[in-house]
């Protein structure tokens, strides 16, 4: 899978570019608008990440252009701008997915991996971590064959995280996800539902699963020496 | 009636100095008249009285009393005349005097007796006030071979007298009647004029920093009223011009904070991921990413306002149930009141239907309930209410919490203010909130209000307008957009 990256600010490219080569992504980058036409217009790739304000042509100008040579091509947008009228302009313009800065670059990978429509496929209807186990169908949960009563925000809690096991999930993707913007950074919510969850899920259980990655947000894995990067 | 109001006081003036001016001509009028009307009737006198002259004149030789009386009849004929004559001759001889006049308009016989010092000078003319009344006489003095006489000739000013009374009685009815509606219709004439005015003060009064864009209307006239509207017109453009400045600021600002703000978290994020910090540089890194989240929230706070301020777009406005949106996110935060052992009470009540953006009246109430919650001790409660209140759709927000100082009553709204700036600091409050929720509020024609009593609780309410059966969108929401 090859991608491109064009993003004038090199750090943001920088890490970006990190980020996804060590999720084993072939990664180029081109730091205008100008230098990207040329890496488009020159190799194949699976997928664009964009930034839209871009020297020498803006990256909706490159937009315009990328999708009259090549219609298919997934682009992903980022930017600092968030109206919603500028979200709609530029779906329409063709964009195929929207990331407002400053992301996290987990959201950043889980929207990368959705374009290139690789990891919703896997979608098995019961998830088992360790002794933990939740059924998709039914919305039962259990643990070391025991039943746990979850409210229905903790179990949307609960799936999120199971979703993608020991990978970190930021506060926000988990707002965003079981909650809607409404609730960004006005409250604690996600630290207060997680207390409950845990509650539940891990206190009367010697092995805790859920951990929280401090600043960052929580992901449930089996032990903690097990924490790899924060994104599997 | 204002009785410091300009239009009051120039009616006044106005007023005062035309009434002045009617009295001083109605004055001129009356006495103009009477001086006119007597000095004509002197010149009828004197003219009869040269003619008794020539009657007296005429013989040089002795005459008797009755040729003088036949001639001064049939040549002067007072009676006919209404006119009184007298002839008398030195030393004090009757020869003749006239009968009752033809109108009867005074009696001949009651004329006071001539005084004895005529003899010695001209008597000249004379007012002679008889019972019920006056009579104007003009003496005039003779020397004749027949001797020395004096023939009084007089007219009665009754005529006169009434006219002059007509005339002060029409003046006296008609000047009040003139006054009165000069001053109506100068009050109303000034109000009239000074309309514009008012109405300028009316336009200026209903803007806010939420449509600089309006105008006050130009008067036409040319002239003082002309130059303060489009003085103020200016004024308002450079304002908004400054507004503008600001708020562009404001948004570029935030803008250009999202950049290393994404590095920052990116970076230190991988950090924590990765397996290169451990132990202590782990949870340091982890407090400044918390420190970073907080940044964050408060820079998509700022763009918000920024967004808010500049008008959004409101083509995602429909019709939402209040009462079910409060419902649903209260719901949600239960647990976080729970958490903090308040209690959380909503109390149903029938749909109430808002027109406008349901992600941004849901914020409202989690800002609110957010805002209550936070600052409601442990054990305290927090309800949320929506009622009706004189037509207006209310939603309300009670605490039993510490309550709002009055003195920090009016800035609660202000941007990064905090009543309390240690505690709610700690709290991750950064003193957007209930801005946010105000600009919100402002953007969909609502008001936000907040009564307090410390130690006891606070109230905020919104109020929305229930919408017309037909209202058009437009005329809902009147907010323009300023994007320029």
């Amino acid at each position: 899978m090859r991608l491109l990256i064009v993003e004038d600010d090199c750090k943001v490219a920088d890490f970006v570019a990190r980020g996804l080569r060590a999720e084993g992504f072939a990664v180029d980058l081109a730091g205008d608008g100008r230098e990207g036409r040329g890496y488009i217009d020159s190799y194949q790739y699976d997928l664009l990440i964009l930034d839209l304000m871009l020297p020498l042509i803006s990256g909706s100008e490159l937009l315009r252009l990328v999708r009259r040579s090549n219609p298919t091509l997934p682009v992903l947008v980022l930017t600092a701008r968030d109206a919603t009228e500028d979200k709609v302009k530029h779906f329409e313009a063709g964009a195929d997915d929207y990331l407002t800065k400053p992301f996290d670059f987990a959201e950043l990978l889980v929207r990368v991996k959705s374009l290139l429509r690789r990891t919703p496929v896997e979608r098995t209807d019961v998830i088992l971590v360790s002794n933990l186990e939740l059924n998709r169908l039914t919305h039962q949960v259990r643990r070391g064959g025991q039943n746990i009563e979850l409210t229905s925000k903790e179990y949307a809690l609960l799936e999120y995280l199971l979703s993608s096991p020991s990978r970190v999930f930021t506060r926000s993707m988990i707002l965003e996800h079981v909650w809607d913007q409404s609730f960004e950074g006005v409250t604690n919510i996600v630290d207060v539902y997680v207390r409950h969850l845990r509650r539940k899920v891990d206190d009367p259980f010697p092995v805790k699963l859920i951990h929280t990655v401090r600043g960052v947000g929580y992901c449930v894995r089996e032990t903690q020496q097990a924490a790899g990067p924060q994104v599997q | 009636m204002n009785h410091r109001s300009l239009a009051f006081r120039l009616a006044l003036w106005y007023t005062l100095l035309l009434g002045a001016t009617f009295a001083l001509v109605g004055m001129g009028m009356f006495y103009g008249l009477e001086q006119y009307l007597h000095s004509s009737l002197r010149d009828s006198l004197r003219r009869r009285s040269s003619q008794v002259e020539q009657i007296l004149q005429q013989d040089q030789a002795v005459i008797s009393s009755a040729q003088i009386s036949d001639a001064i009849s049939t040549r002067v004929s007072p009676e006919f005349n209404n006119r009184f004559v007298r002839v008398t001759r030195a030393p004090g001889t009757l020869i003749y005097r006239s009968g009752p006049p033809a109108d009867r308009s005074f009696d001949p016989n009651a004329m006071p007796p001539i005084p004895g010092s005529w003899l010695d000078d001209t008597m000249g003319r004379r007012t002679v006030t008889l019972p019920n009344q006056r009579l104007m006489v003009n003496a005039t003095r003779i020397d004749t071979p027949s001797g020395r006489y004096l023939i009084e000739l007089g007219s009665s000013l009754q005529s006169i007298d009434g006219l002059q009374d007509r005339l002060l009685a029409l003046l006296g009815l008609l000047l009040p009647v003139l006054v009165i509606c000069a001053a109506g219709g100068g009050y109303l004439l000034v109000n009239w004029a000074l309309r514009p005015v008012d109405r300028m003060s009316q336009t200026a009064e209903h803007m806010s920093m939420q449509n600089l864009d309006a105008r006050l209307p130009v008067l036409p006239t040319g002239d003082a009223l002309q130059r303060l509207s489009l003085s103020l017109n200016h004024m308002l453009g450079r304002l908004r011009d400054s507004v503008q400045i600001s708020r562009r600021f404001l948004a570029d600002a935030s803008h250009e904070l999202r950049t290393p703000l994404t590095v920052i978290k990116g970076e230190l994020q991988e950090i924590v991921g990765g397996d290169a910090a451990q132990g202590e540089v782990r949870e340091r890194i982890g407090s400044v990413l918390e420190e970073v989240a907080r940044l964050e929230h408060l820079v998509s706070g700022l763009l918000a306002l920024s967004r808010l301020d500049a008008g959004e777009a409101q083509r995602e406005w429909l019709d939402v149930d209040l009462v079910e949106l409060a419902a649903s996110t209260a719901e949600q935060m239960r647990l976080i009141a729970e958490d903090r052992g308040i209690q959380l009470q909503f109390p149903h009540s029938a749909p109430m239907i808002v027109r406008g953006d349901q992600c941004r009246l849901k914020q409202v109430i989690v800002n609110l309930l957010d805002n209550a919650i936070r600052f409601t001790p442990r054990g305290g409660g927090v309800t949320l209410r929506t009622g009706d209140s004189g037509g207006d759709i209310v939603l309300e927000v009670l605490d039993t919490g510490m309550g709002i100082p009055p003195a920090a009553l009016t800035r609660v709204f202000d941007r990064f203010y905090r009543v309390d700036e240690a505690r709610s600091r700690d709290d991750g409050g950064a003193g957007l909130g209930l801005s946010i929720a105000q600009s919100i509020c402002l953007a969909h024609g609502a008001q936000i209000e907040v009564h307090s009593e410390v130690g006891h609780g606070s109230c905020f309410r919104l109020r929305f307008p229930r919408p017309l059966a037909n209202a058009a969108r437009p005329a809902r929401a009147p907010m323009p957009q300023m994007r320029s």
